[in-house]
């Protein structure tokens, strides 16, 4: 793993993400911020958190295997849902694609994303090589 | 310069005007401030969304110019919006048209307010620089207009390491949260927090290169908030954005403050 956790004693997370990262070597990946959209653009499961969460982390995956890594090259991510209501799901769904520990980690509650359907959207940024 | 774009095999991101995905070598990064459409006076340029875009990205392609980078080079952008509506029927295209055949990796967010009232989009970019970091110091932070205000509003990063640390929220070491409805008291837990996550890091704050700051009310944040930020840094501030958005992960905090920072 190209980077080293950083998880100072003094200042825990309350749940099972890193506290921060340093990026040691490798190539800094980007990710586009992942929603729950068809092929066709459309929203995918409007009003079904579950299923688009389960489409965004799937996206997620993919673009991260296509840079030549997985979720364990993250060195952060940043989830933002319309609704807090939707947390507990977000959280379930999202523990699945880290069978280990998350990376740094950001929720925001924001106002809307790019169409009034979308319920989440999840961006990042991974050491790969 | 050895970017490389990544177009996972999803046919819905080829029609998209950004990119799923781009990787760099992070020799010589510039990191941005959130721009807005101010104008030397203070004021916020009138014409609405499309006015405001295009005077956004007229300034960040100032702040890239100092930088010897153009916007063709952005592998990230994000975009705080307060009128997703009026972004989708005029700011977009403005947009576009800096950026050309290029596409950055981009977030959108829809929030409810940024700074100032009247301001209807905030933009800020990460951008790969072609030049050699070799001989500059570890952060070179600058300014191209005179704002006179808490930031930077272009952050250079010399080939040192990069560290991303997690969103910090007024959590104590108990667990508990410190100063339920107080700003000052979890603006004060906030920043204990980072200088903790930033000294295990090997950094100080004036290593710190880009912060973004979420707020359930601006105002609040100014009166009680301002003065504790400062104290933090000392004058040494990095590239900042400020954003009101209606929740975080629990309904006690009132803030979160993310921070990008680097060590040689």
């Amino acid at each position: 793993m190209p980077y080293t956790t950083i998880m100072p004693a003094e200042a825990k997370p309350v749940a099972p993400y890193k506290m921060a990262t340093r990026m040691e070597g490798g190539r800094l990946v980007y990710i586009a911020g992942q929603v729950a959209r068809d092929a066709e653009g459309n929203v995918l499961a409007p009003g079904d958190i579950r299923t688009q969460t389960r489409q965004v982390f799937q996206n997620l995956q993919q673009v991260l295997q296509a840079a030549g890594g997985d979720v364990s090259d993250l060195l952060k991510m940043t989830t933002y849902i319309t609704k807090i209501e939707n947390f507990p799901v977000v959280s379930e769904v999202r523990s699945e694609f880290f069978p280990g520990e998350m990376p740094a980690s950001t929720l925001i509650v924001v106002s809307r994303l790019a169409q009034p359907e979308l319920l989440i959207e999840v961006e990042g940024m991974a050491a790969i090589g | 310069m050895d970017r490389r774009d990544i177009l996972a095999d999803n046919p819905v991101e080829k029609r998209r005007g950004y990119m799923p995905g781009v990787s760099v070598q992070p020799r010589r990064l510039l990191f941005t401030a959130g721009m807005t459409g101010r104008q030397p006076d203070g004021s916020i340029v009138a014409g609405g969304m499309a006015a405001q875009t295009q005077r956004t990205m007229e300034r960040l392609q100032a702040i890239l110019r100092h930088a010897g980078a153009d916007v063709s080079q952005t592998i990230k952008q994000l975009l705080y919006i307060t009128d997703m509506e009026a972004h989708a029927v005029s700011g977009r295209a403005v947009r576009a048209a800096f950026y050309g055949e290029n596409r950055p990796t981009s977030t959108a967010l829809g929030v409810q307010r940024l700074a100032d009232p009247a301001m209807l989009i905030e933009i800020e970019l990460v951008v790969d620089l072609h030049d050699s970091p070799v001989g500059k110091p570890l952060l070179e932070k600058y300014n191209t207009e005179n704002h006179g205000l808490d930031f930077h509003q272009g952050v250079i990063v010399n080939g040192g390491r990069l560290i991303y640390v997690a969103g910090q929220v007024a959590n104590t070491p108990d667990g508990s949260v410190a100063g339920v409805g107080d700003w000052r008291r979890q603006a004060e837990q906030v920043y204990t927090n980072i200088g903790h996550v930033l000294r295990a890091a090997g950094a100080t704050p004036a290593q710190a290169v880009k912060e973004t700051t979420w707020v359930l009310e601006i105002d609040a944040w100014r009166q009680h908030g301002t003065a504790v930020r400062r104290a933090f840094y000392q004058g040494d501030y990095p590239a900042s954005t400020l954003v009101e958005i209606p929740g975080l992960a629990r309904p006690e905090f009132l803030l979160e403050i993310e921070v990008i920072a680097a060590v040689a």
